[in-house]
C-alpha cells in the first residue's frame, strides 16, 4: 500500500494533526527557557478554541485569531504575575489556570452567554449563527510551484495559513533565541537567574515576555484546533493536548526546530493508529501505537537525567525555579 | 354531580442559568473543588395543586364543598450527568429529556450535576439527597456500582441507573433501584439498509468509541443492513470497516479516523458511536469540496446541519418519556423496581405499525426514531426502510434473525453461525454480543 498517493495522505494527515502539537510547544520552548513551566497550557488552548469558535462566527477568521492571541496573553499575564511576582509554586498555579480554563471556556460557550456575546460583537447575526456549535474551517491555500514537489509538496504546501504561520515561527523563533542577544538573554534567565540579573538582564521582564509568547501561541493552538482543523465545538474538546504539548517540549530538547519533527511525530502516531487498525497491522491491540510518543519521550527524560547530556542540550536549570533578588 | 378543574400556578421559581453558569467559573478559579456543587442549576420549581369543587344536589338545598389538595405527591428528581449538558451529545440529550418529562407532569422539581467523574458518582448523589432530592437518576454505566450501594444506604429513596444493568427487578439491587436504557440497534439496521441503498463502492465504515457488547451489536446491526441493501442491489456482499477511538469523544481524532476509512478503505457511507458531528462533517467536506460524495448520519439528536449534503438518516433518542414514567411512579407511589429497554414503538400513543404510506419514519415520536431520510435514498429503499421501520413498532422484524441477513442464517468472522434458520436474537445476546458479523472485515480488538 506503501504508493505515493498514501504516504502523501499520511504525511497531510501528521501534518495537519501535529500542528496543534507545534504551536503549543512553541510558545511553551519560549516560557521553559526562561524558566517558567506552563501548565495551564491546556486551559488556554481550549480558551482559544472557545474564543476562536465565538469570535469566527460573530466577526470572521481574521479577528478571532487576534483575540484568541490576545485572551491568551492575559490569562498568561495572570500566570506570570503569581509565577514571577509573587514567586508562588508554578505547578500549582499552572494547573489552578488549567482548570480556570476549561471553566471559563465552558461558561462563555454556554448557550445564553454565548448568545449574548456573539449578539453584543454582531447584532445582524441570523437565528441558526447563535446556536450552531460549528464554524467556517480556513481554506487550504496551495503554494504554486512548491505544492507540486512529489511526496513532501502536497502535504507541506497545500495547507492552511495557521500551519504556514507555524512553519515561520518555528524558524523565526529558533533563530532569535540561538542567535540574538535577546535569545541568549531569555536563555540566560532560565539557566541561572541570579547571574542574568548581575549581567543587566532584567529577569523578570523577560520570563514575563516569554510566559506571555507562550500563552498566545498555546491560545493560537486551540483557535488551530478548531478552525483550522476540526471545527465543533463541544466542552473540553482538546482532551489532553496541551498537556501533549508539554511532554513534546521534553521531546524537542526545548529547541524550536525540533519541536516541528516532534510535533509531526505526534502527528503521525495520532494517524497511523487509524490508518493501521485498517491495515489490520497490531488490530487486535490498537492501544499499543498510542503510547509510543509517551514512551518515546520518557525514554528522551531519561536520557535527559546524565548530566553529560544535560549541560550539551541546555536544559533550562532553572526551570520552574522563582528568582528573588535578595 | 359536577367536577371542576382548575389548575392554578402558585410558584414559579427560577434560578436562571447565567447565574449558575457563573457560579462555574467562579468554581473553577477557586480550583475546581466547588464545581461540583457550582454546576448544579436548579430548573424551575412548579407546584401545582387542583381545586376540586364537588357539587351534591340534596333533596331541600345544594352544599358545595371546595376542597384544595394537591393532585399527586411532589416528585423532587436529581440527574447525575457524565459530561457537561453542553456537549451536544450524550448528556445533552438526557438534559433534553429531563425538561421534557418536567413540562409533562404537575408537581416536578428537578435539579441536575454535571461533569461528574465515574469515582465521584456516590459524593453526587449523596449531595442530592441531602438537598431532599428522592428520586435520584444517574445517567452513566460508570455509576452502576455507587447508585446500588446508594439505594441500599437509602431504602425509602428511588434511584434509576441509566444505561446499566442492576436493578431490583433482574435481582442484583434492591427493589428501590430500575435500571432504564434507550436502544438503538433497530435504528442502526435501518440506517444500514439506507447506506447499501446508496453506497457507490460497497464499502461502509464505522468509527466506533469502545469495543463493549453495546457499540459491537450497533455495529453489527448497521452492516446487516448495508449488507441486505447492498446484496439485493449487486448481489455482491457489502464490505465493512471499522475504526476504534477508544474514547466516547475526542473530535479532532474523530477526524482522523473518519478520514482514513474514506481515504484508505474507500468507504462512501460512514456511522459513527461518538459524541460529536465530526464524522458527518467530515463526510460534508469530502462531498462539499474534495469531489467525493461520502454520506453519514445523525445520533443522539438531529444534525443534519452539520452536513446538509451528507446526511442520509439517523438514530435520535429521547429519554423524556422514560423519566416521566419514574415521576409518576413516584409522584402516585406506585413504585416498583423494573428494567427497561425501549425500542422502536415503545411509548408511542399508537403503537400500530402503519401502512408504508403513512409510516411517521423520520419523525419525532417514542424514545428511540430515525432521523428526516434523505430524498437521495432511493424510493423503493425509503419505502422498504419505513416497512421495517413500522413492522418493527410490533416487534414483527427483528435484524438479528435471517430474515434481517436475506433469509441466511447470520455468521460470525469465523463462519459459525451465530443465528440458525427460525432463530432471533435475545435480550441476553444482544446484551453480550462480543462477535463481529462476517460482513466486517476489521478484527475485532481484545479488550
Amino acid at each position: 500500500m506503501a504508493d505515493v498517493a498514501w504516504i502523501e495522505s499520511v504525511l497531510s494527515g501528521a501534518v495537519q494533526a501535529g500542528t496543534v502539537y507545534l504551536l503549543a510547544s512553541l510558545g511553551e520552548v519560549y516560557a521553559e527557557r526562561s524558566g517558567i513551566l506552563n501548565l495551564g497550557l491546556e486551559g488556554m488552548m481550549i480558551l482559544g478554541v472557545a474564543v476562536s469558535f465565538i469570535f469566527t462566527n460573530a466577526l470572521g477568521h481574521g479577528a478571532a485569531l487576534l483575540v484568541t492571541m490576545l485572551v491568551g496573553g492575559l490569562i498568561a499575564l495572570i500566570l506570570a504575575f503569581m509565577a514571577v511576582s509573587l514567586r508562588l509554586n508554578q505547578i500549582v498555579v499552572g494547573l489552578a489556570l488549567t482548570l480556570f480554563g476549561l471553566g471559563l471556556s465552558g461558561f462563555i460557550t454556554s448557550a445564553e452567554i454565548r448568545k449574548g456575546i456573539l449578539l453584543s460583537l454582531n447584532p445582524n447575526l441570523s437565528e441558526a449563527a447563535l446556536v450552531t456549535q460549528q464554524a467556517p474551517k480556513l481554506p487550504n491555500i496551495a503554494i504554486p510551484v512548491l505544492s507540486d514537489i512529489p511526496l513532501i509538496g502536497e502535504p507541506l504546501f497545500n495547507q492552511n495559513i495557521l500551519v504556514y504561520l507555524s512553519y515561520i515561527l518555528a524558524i523565526v523563533m529558533w533563530f532569535v533565541l540561538f542567535r540574538t542577544r535577546f535569545g541568549l538573554s531569555l536563555r540566560s534567565v532560565g539557566e541561572n537567574p541570579a547571574m542574568a540579573d548581575a549581567m543587566g538582564v532584567n529577569v523578570y521582564l523577560m520570563r514575563y515576555i516569554a510566559t506571555v509568547i507562550g500563552g498566545m501561541l498555546g491560545a493560537l493552538a486551540g483557535a488551530y484546533l478548531f478552525i483550522g482543523y476540526q471545527p465543533f465545538w463541544q466542552e473540553g474538546m482538546t482532551q489532553g493536548r496541551g498537556f501533549i504539548s508539554l511532554a513534546l517540549v521534553i521531546l524537542a530538547t526545548w529547541s524550536p526546530l525540533r519541536a516541528i519533527l516532534g510535533a509531526y511525530l505526534f502527528g503521525g502516531v495520532e494517524v497511523l493508529q487509524f490508518r493501521l487498525q485498517l491495515l489490520g497491522v497490531g488490530a487486535q491491540t490498537p492501544q499499543f501505537l498510542l503510547m509510543l510518543p509517551y514512551l518515546v519521550t520518557i525514554a528522551t527524560l531519561t536520557l535527559l537525567s546524565f548530566e553529560g547530556v544535560k549541560k550539551r542540550i541546555g536544559v533550562p536549570a532553572a526551570l520552574a525555579t522563582p528568582y528573588s533578588r535578595e | 354531580m359536577t367536577l371542576e378543574k382548575r389548575l392554578t400556578r402558585r410558584k414559579f421559581l427560577g434560578v436562571s442559568t447565567g447565574a449558575a453558569a457563573g457560579a462555574v467559573a467562579a468554581g473553577a478559579i477557586i480550583g475546581g473543588i466547588a464545581g461540583y456543587f457550582a454546576g448544579q442549576s436548579t430548573a424551575p420549581t412548579r407546584e401545582v395543586t387542583r381545586t376540586v369543587t364537588t357539587t351534591v344536589a340534596g333533596p331541600a338545598q345544594t352544599v358545595t364543598k371546595t376542597v384544595e389538595k394537591p393532585v399527586t405527591e411532589k416528585v423532587k428528581a436529581g440527574y447525575v450527568y457524565v459530561g457537561p449538558v453542553g456537549d451536544f451529545g450524550w448528556t445533552y440529550a438526557h438534559d433534553q429529556g429531563r425538561k421534557w418529562a418536567d413540562a409533562r407532569q404537575a408537581n416536578v422539581e428537578s435539579t441536575y450535576i454535571e461533569s461528574v467523574p465515574e469515582a465521584e458518582a456516590a459524593g453526587a448523589i449523596e449531595t442530592l439527597l441531602a438537598e431532599g432530592y428522592e428520586l435520584i437518576i444517574t445517567t452513566s454505566f460508570g455509576y452502576m456500582d455507587a447508585t446500588a450501594e446508594m439505594a441500599e444506604k437509602n431504602p425509602e429513596k428511588y434511584f434509576v441507573h441509566i444505561s446499566g444493568y442492576r436493578s431490583g427487578a433482574a435481582g442484583n439491587a434492591p427493589e428501590n433501584m430500575s435500571a432504564a436504557f434507550a436502544e438503538f440497534y433497530q435504528l442502526y439496521y435501518l440506517n444500514g439498509l439506507a447506506a447499501g441503498a446508496v453506497t457507490k463502492t460497497g464499502v461502509v465504515g464505522y468509527v466506533a468509541a469502545h469495543p463493549i457488547p453495546e457499540v459491537i451489536r450497533h455495529i453489527n446491526a448497521f452492516v446487516l443492513g448495508a449488507n441486505y441493501a447492498y446484496k439485493k442491489r449487486t448481489g455482491k456482499n457489502i464490505k465493512a470497516y471499522v475504526n476504534w477511538l477508544f474514547s466516547w469523544f475526542d473530535p479532532g481524532k474523530t477526524r482522523t479516523a473518519a478520514v482514513s476509512l474514506i481515504e484508505e478503505k474507500n468507504a462512501d457511507v460512514l456511522a459513527f458511536t461518538e459524541d460529536s458531528p465530526t464524522t458527518l462533517q467530515v463526510a460534508e467536506e469530502y462531498t462539499t469540496q474534495k469531489g467525493k460524495q461520502v454520506w453519514s448520519f445523525s445520533h443522539y439528536s438531529d444534525m443534519t446541519q452539520y452536513g446538509p449534503n451528507s446526511h442520509l438518516t439517523g438514530q435520535i433518542v429521547n429519554w423524556g418519556p422514560l423519566y416521566l414514567e419514574f415521576y409518576r411512579m413516584v409522584a402516585t407511589g406506585t413504585w416498583q423496581s423494573v428494567d427497561i429497554w425501549t425500542r422502536i414503538g415503545d411509548y408511542l400513543p399508537w403503537r400500530w405499525r402503519l401502512p408504508v404510506e403513512k409510516s411517521t419514519a423520520g419523525k419525532p415520536e417514542g424514545t428511540v426514531y430515525l432521523a428526516p431520510l434523505n430524498p437521495a435514498i432511493p424510493s423503493e429503499w425509503q419505502l422498504e426502510i419505513k416497512r421495517r421501520y413500522e413492522e418493527m413498532k410490533e416487534l414483527l422484524f427483528e435484524p438479528f434473525s435471517p430474515e434481517g441477513n436475506l433469509d441466511q442464517p447470520i455468521r460470525d468472522q469465523a463462519g459459525e453461525v451465530r443465528i440458525g434458520p427460525g432463530e432471533r436474537a435475545d435480550h441476553d445476546m444482544l446484551w453480550t454480543m462480543d462477535w463481529f458479523v462476517e460482513y466486517i472485515e476489521s478484527e475485532l480488538p481484545k479488550v
